[in-house]
This record gives structure tokens, sequence and C-alpha cells, in this order.
């Protein structure tokens, strides 16, 4: 870890902060709730943090246009809150909500499993201000819904890693809270069944808001979930459900309906809560686990992909929102061959055979990782590497911890 | 960004001979009433026609000519159908122009991961008319889908009349191959959701044929919604009507659609096509709301209420799909009934907060008198994308001037408000000038970083989008007469 962290309080601060680091060579490593550090390569050890924990103040909240600006430090929770008192949310799901800033969240293009119904975070990012590698101050978007004019920033900084710019300050689309949620769950024997059930959801008149898809140790010991009969070797499917009070009692009665007929009779309900299993929302953040990993593959690439994770370690579970292809596996133990074998020899080409490709959120300190096996997938590097070069040629902002070649 | 020196004869002679023998001679045209046809896109102010035309049939064509023209230094550009209209295929200082509508086929359709494959060239109808029938829908709908293609969408990043619902259309490209100004062809994102490393599917949406040659997309489906409620509110002011959307928003309802119409508008209409609408009613605002059946009787009884409470004189639903197709008729066929208002219009593209519309109205009437040019108004209401169209005759070079005058400032009205310059036709060259009051120039290094990141040498669509280091775009001389949206 590096060097005692500076914390701006104005994006003034950041842009003079930058103009030190570019005179001193010295790397920055900006960080928000610092939930996500270990999440990629790690930073080098004389490495400056530039904590963004007191940029964190609402700018501007027209409510009756539904958006929101902010400095990047607030955390979820802190936005979630001032949102609410709208009768409005960000419908973007995040583990420790009460640290991770939406900063932070933008820059590691965090998403949770609403998804599927409402929509990813690089949807609801409208307008981005930034500080470049060159000490540059710029922003991207606006203020409004509806923006075609220039270049896409928002696009382009999230999932960058702060590795183009240390974002400073966001305006963000927001929805309105549903009248109503509720979630339905089962378990289903095995993959082929699973599978089954997961290609008729996404045919089905109901329009869910989440499609998650658990198994494994973790969930067999989640007590909201016992009645499910969750076994080591099965499968749970977890269906969140929102809209107005008539849209959702209609989808839950046409969903049993479905689901009688697909030979799954009681099915678990809870009604009247979007959250009823922290779990869900929580998994992938538990560093205790050995290892930790995130595929992005097609839908029907994740039952296939969480075979491969199986067969490789039979204990380990997995979280997937199975109707976007994002899956998560927290492995009981640690590969005995290692993390490059595992990575490169296995789950990398079960991801790259649907279409994805899969990145380490979190590994034990020390362990031997290298670029290939944590940003190993297929991508354009040489395009990405001409975009830093030009937003950062002195590669001071997060250095070496993201895709670049 | 770098300007590129004009090609000599020999070389452009040279350089079609090469192009010929690369792809075809049959998909090269040079004759002069051939290129004339590629003079300018629906922005047609500023004409100029390219040089020679190709129209490759696969991405290793469209490879050739772009190495072609890089090794004789002359410059290219893409375009689709051409319903642009701010410019954005006009073929500054000729080059090459690359046409990509022999590109056309739709390669695969996956329901199960929701996605289909299609070439720049496809229409965007035409992937809607395939996906008949399947339960599904390729949501990015612009008025003028008919004809623009999905390459000329993804360049543009179109919207359509249901953005206001289903975003716009890097909402639903999952990723794009396509050939870099040198030549290279690459794969940006595909099938699966969240590509690794930068998002740069996100940053090509939209950038106008600037950074790349789009040669394949990667689109998501959409569920159809199970059903709708179609309604039109009339209202005896704009401020009622104006305020009527922000009570709908609001209240939490997300229509699909809410649109809104002046009685300038309006009395053409009706002259037109002869709907029944009252003459003397200031607004209308056609909404749709859709999604599961079971909400939507509710959600139109909401609506119904927060109208009446906004002073609606009468709101009219359309009790079947033959009615509501009608109602949507009088909102798509608005601008073919323009000419019944003037010889010639102009349409501008802003765009405001939703709770600055009636200030903008306002400030149009404003604009409107102190001009002296009659407005009519169109608007995209829900999402604050406002369409003022401005009526002259071009004949006349004082209205001519005064028209500018008036665009402009309504533009500058929109950025007082908090808003943007174009909410879905784009930059291109019409709006060039507006790029310095909207961004900072450090907004516009960053910006010329990002182009220069790909396109080094700025022989791909020169002097498009960002202004050059030395001025502000070419000065504009006449307004646009302007296709529907």
């Amino acid at each position: 870890m590096g060097s005692p962290a500076t914390s701006p309080t104005s994006s003034t601060d950041v842009v003079a902060a930058v103009q030190r680091a570019r005179a001193s060579k010295t790397p920055l490593q900006p960080v928000g709730g610092g939930t996500s550090l270990h999440f990629g390569l790690q930073s080098a050890a004389t490495v400056e943090q530039l904590s963004l924990a007191q940029l964190n103040r609402v700018v501007d909240y027209p409510a009756r246009d539904m958006t929101i600006t902010v400095e990047a430090g607030i955390t979820m929770a802190q936005l979630a809150e001032t949102l609410v008192k709208e009768h409005q949310r960000l419908p973007v799901d995040v583990p420790q909500a009460d640290r991770a800033t939406i900063g932070g969240v933008i820059a590691t293009n965090w998403n949770g499993h609403r998804r599927y119904g409402q929509g990813s975070l690089r949807d609801f990012v409208i307008g981005i201000e930034a500080v470049d590698g060159n000490g540059l101050l710029f922003h991207g978007g606006g203020r409004v819904v509806k923006n075609v004019a220039g270049y896409d920033f928002c696009k382009l900084l999230c999932g960058s890693f702060g590795t183009l710019g240390i974002i400073t300050q966001v305006t963000l689309k927001v929805r309105p809270l549903p009248e109503r949620s509720a979630w339905l769950a089962c378990s289903v024997n095995d993959a082929k069944k699973a599978e089954t059930m997961l290609a008729a959801l996404q045919q089905s008149a109901v329009t869910p808001a989440a499609v998650e898809l658990v198994s494994g140790s973790v969930w067999q010991k989640e007590a909201a979930l016992a009645e499910t009969n969750l076994t080591k070797d099965n499968f749970g499917l977890l269906v969140l459900l929102e809209g107005t009070t008539t849209e959702v009692l209609w989808m839950k009665d046409h969903l049993r309906r479905e689901w009688r007929e697909a030979g799954i009779v009681n099915p678990l309900m809870q009604d009247g809560c979007a959250e009823p299993w922290p779990a869900v929302q929580e998994f992938s953040a538990h560093i205790d686990s050995p290892l930790t990993v995130q595929a992005s593959v097609t839908p029907s690439g994740v039952l296939p992909f969480v075979a491969a994770c199986r067969k490789r370690d039979p204990d380990c579970s997995v979280l997937a929102h199975a109707g976007n292809g994002a899956v998560f596996v927290r492995f009981a133990k640690f590969p005995d061959k290692g993390l490059s074998e595992l990575m490169m020899g296995d789950l990398q080409p079960a991801a790259a055979a649907h279409h994805g490709h899969v990145v380490i959120l979190n590994a034990p300190p020390g362990a031997a990782i290298t670029h290939r096996s944590v940003w190993g997938g297929e991508a354009p590097l040489a395009v990405m590497t001409a975009v830093k070069k030009k937003f950062d040629p002195l590669d001071l902002l997060n250095r070496g911890r993201f895709v670049y070649i | 960004m770098q300007s590129i020196p004009s090609p000599s004869a020999s070389t452009l002679t040279r350089l079609a001979d090469a192009l010929r023998r690369a792809i075809g001679a049959e998909n090269v045209l040079t004759a002069r009433s051939d290129l004339m046809v590629y003079e300018c896109d629906g922005f047609v102010i500023e004409k100029n026609s390219p040089d020679v035309v190709v129209f490759p049939r696969s991405t290793a064509d469209v490879v050739k000519i772009v190495k072609l023209c890089n090794e004789m230094q002359v410059p290219f550009v893409p375009r689709g159908a051409g319903t642009s209209l701010a410019g954005g295929c006009l073929p500054i200082g000729g080059g090459v122009m690359i046409v990509l509508m022999r590109l056309n086929r739709i390669v695969e359709i996956n329901y199960r991961d929701r996605y289909a494959v299609v070439e720049p060239g496809v229409v965007n109808v035409h992937l809607t008319n395939a996906l008949k029938g399947s339960g599904y829908h390729y949501a990015p709908d612009p008025s003028s889908q008919g004809a623009c293609t999905i390459g000329g969408n993804v360049a543009t990043n179109s919207g359509g009349p249901h953005t206001l619902k289903y975003g716009v259309t890097v909402n639903h490209v999952l990723g794009v191959e396509m050939v870099m100004a040198d030549g290279a062809v690459v794969q940006l994102g595909g099938p699966a959701e969240d590509p690794l490393g930068l998002d740069l599917v996100g940053a090509f949406v939209g950038s106008e044929g600037t950074l790349g040659v789009v040669t394949k997309v990667w689109v998501r489906l959409t569920r159809n919604p199970q059903g709708w409620r179609t309604m039109l509110a009339i209202f005896e002011s704009c401020d009622d009507a104006t305020q009527a959307i922000s009570e709908i928003i609001g209240a939490g309802i997300v229509p699909a659609a809410l649109e809104m119409m002046d009685q300038g508008i309006l009395v053409a209409i009706e002259a037109a096509f002869s709907f029944g609408f009252p003459l003397d009613a200031q607004a209308i605002l056609l909404i749709e709301v859709d999604g599961l059946d079971a909400g939507l009787d509710q959600q139109r009884d909401q609506i119904v209420e927060l109208c009446k409470k906004s002073k609606a004189r009468e709101v009219r639903l359309a009790k079947d799909e033959k009615e509501r197709l009608k109602l949507w008729k009088c909102r798509k066929q608005a601008f073919g009934a323009i000419g019944r208002l003037s010889p010639s219009y102009c349409t501008q593209d802003g765009v405001v907060p939703r709770t600055q519309l009636p200030l903008i109205q306002r400030k149009i009437t404003e604009i409107s008198a102190k001009y002296d040019i009659k407005i009519v108004n169109v608007f995209h209401a829900g999402d604050g994308n406002i369409h003022p169209i401005l009526l002259f005759d071009e004949r006349d070079a004082a209205q001519v001037e005064r028209v500018l005058h008036a665009s402009n400032e309504i533009l500058e009205a929109c950025l007082d408000c908090g808003g943007s310059v174009t909410g879905e036709h784009g930059i291109g060259v019409e709006k060039i000038h507006f790029m310095q009051k909207m961004f900072s120039p450090d907004d516009l290094v960053a910006m010329d970083n990002l182009r220069q990141a790909f396109n080094p040498v700025g022989n791909l669509s020169p002097m498009k989008m960002l202004p050059t280091a030395g001025g502000c775009g070419m000065e504009q001389k006449h307004p646009g007469r302007r296709a529907a949206l």
C-alpha cells in the first residue's frame, strides 16, 4: 500500500494533486471507500493514495427532473438516503454500500442484480467531471437525460478504473421507487433444468427486475433460503418482481403458475421487500474467501461456466445475475497449481467459449498473480493503451492495475 | 485536430483505379453526375461532392479502401443512408466516401441471449420486420427508421419517440466491429455484456464517424410489452401542457412516449389530415404507457387525472389498436404537414431539463416575436428534447438571416437552462460552433485526445464535431430545410 492519503475537498485540489504527481513522477491511486482495492492487480508500493472521501456533497438535486449531481466521494448509502426522501432511487446494488462511493462504483463499473430489469450503471451516468493524467479538468455529457453533444466520456470513464481520469463529480439519471416488490425463489435439481427455467423466464410475460442463480455451500447456510431445499449440488433460482401492486400481484400469480407447470410446487415467497437476502448484495465482497472471480458471459453461458468452476472446486459457491451473464464465484480453496494455471488453463477458455472473460476480484495477499491471469480475456488492448497514453502519458493514474499492455 | 490537404487530380485518378482493382469497378463511382447524389446528407445547407464513392461489400473491402486512402493521403468519410441531419456525412474537402448500404445482412439473431448481429447498412425497420412475431424488438426507433441504417444510428446515437423509457442507441449496442483509421480491424464488445477493459463501445457510439468505420454491430433485443395505452390530452395553454408533463414524471410514471405539439403545428396537421383536433387548443400531449396489461389501466387513469389537474380540456383515449395508430400517425406526419405553413422550415434539436420546458417554451415565443419568425413546436417532451420549427421563405435573404439568429438564440437559451444543443442529431458540421459554448477548452482537448488515439493522422472524417484550433468551424449562411424527425 502507498503513502498516507491526501484528501482534496474540491476538483481544483485534485488538479493540484495531479500536477504535483506530474512534477514528482509519483503515481496516484484514487480511492473512494476502499472497497475495491483488491480488484485487479495491486498498485506499486510507491503510489500515493488520493482519497475522494471529502468530495462528498450533493451538488444539485432537481428531483422532478429525476437527475442528481453529486461529488464522487458520496457513499452509495448516503446517495440512496437522499433519493429516498423524494421517493426515488439509483437502481444499482453494490456490496458495502455504506463505504462504497459513487465514483468508485463508476470507476469499477459495478452492477448489481437489478441490472436485468433496470439497466446497468453506465445507462444512469449522464454527466461526468474528471481530472486526467495531464492535470486537465474535463467534462462529458451534461445534466439532461438526452444529449449527444461530443464524445461520451460518461461511458468511457465507466469501468476505466480511474486510469484515464480521477472522477470528481457525476450527474445521474434516477428512477422512481416501485410501489411494491417481491422475491420468488425455488430450488432446481440440475443444471439442465435450471437452464430450461432461465430460458423460459426470458419468454415469460413476467418482467423480473432480477434473475439470480445461486449454488454452493454459502447458500445452504442462508437461513432465509432454507425452505427451498437447496443442497450441495442443486441450484437456487431467485426472481425479483417490482412495479405497482397490481403488476407485482399479477406477476406473482403468473410466475407461480408457470413454475407449477415446470414441477415447482411451493416456491418460497418474500413479499414487500426488495432486499430480503443481504447475501445476494454482499456475496462478492467477502474477502475471506481464498479466491473470488467474476465472469461475464452470455446468459446461456452461465451454467456451462459454473460447471467449469465446479469441476475445479466442487465446493465453490456461485451467484449469477443470470439474465445478464454476470457470474461471481467464491472458491472454497486456493487452486493447488496456482492462479495462472486455473485462470488461463481453465476459466478463461470456459468463459471465452461463451463470448466472455474472467477477472480476479480478490486473491490472497502475496499470491503469484500476473497481468495475463487477471486481465487475460480477449480485448483490443492496443487501442485501449493508445487511449491511456493520450489521457495519462506519464502513466500516473492507478499504474499497473488495469488492462493496458 | 489536423487539417488534411486536398488531394491532387492525379492522385485521385490513381486512387480510383486502385479502388476499382481492389473491390471491383461496379463498386466505385467517379462520374460527376453520380457523385452529386452524395454531396450532402439531410443537412442540405453545406454541400460538397466526394471525389470518389465506394460501396464495400465486406469488412475486407473496407480495409482495402482505408489502406489505399492512407497510402495516397486522401481523406475518407463513412455514410449510411444519408438521413442524418447535422452534416455528419458531409465530405469536407472531398476525398472518398465509403457508403455502407451494401453491407446489409442480418448475420445472426439469438433469442436466448437476446442479441442480433447486423451489418451497418441494415435499415432499422428491416431488423424490426425480421423480429416480427418473435416477441422481441430492437428498441431504438428514430422516426426515419424506414430509411436510416443501424450503422448510422450507431454513429449518431439515434433516439426516437420511445427514448424516454427505452433509452437511445448506446443503451442497446453490445458491440461493434470496426475498421480503424489505419485499416486495422478491431472488435469492441460482442454478445456478452461488460467486455474486458475500457468501454470503447460506449465511446464509439455517437462518435459521428470520427473514430472508425463500423462494419458489424451486436444489438440487444428487447421483449415486446404486453400491451399499450395511448391517449391524447388537449390543453388551453402550453404552460398547462408542460405542467402536466412535470406532474406525470413527478408522480413516478415513466411513459413509453410523451410527445407535445403546439397550436401552430396542430393547425397544419388538421388542415392536412382532418383528425378532428380542436383548432383553438394551444397544445396537445400524445402519451403512451406500455408494459404489463395488469398495470396499464391504473397508469392510464392516473395520467388522465394528472392531466385534468393541470387543466386539460379533454383527454381522448385510444380504444383499440386502430385508434392508437391514428394518434401516432398525427404525430409522425406532423412534419409532412408543414409544407402548408411555409415554403421552407428549419428544425432545431435542443434539450432542456424537463422542469425547464415552460421556461424554454416562453423563451421561444419571445424569440419568435423578436425576429418576426413564426415558430411552431413539436417536442419529445418527456425527455426535454425540443424541436422548434422555424418557418420562413428561403427566397427572402432578410428572413434567412433572422432564422439563423433565432436558431442560435434558441440553442443558447437551452444552454442557459442547463441543457444541450443536440438531443439526437449530433454536432456534425452544423453545430460545430456551439461546441466551444457547451464545453470548456480543456473538455475539447480531452475530446481531441480521444479522437487522436483512434484516428491520429486525421484522415477519417476530418473537420467534424470538434472545432479546429484556429476557428469555430464553418460560417453558417443558411438555415436547413429538414426532413421528418
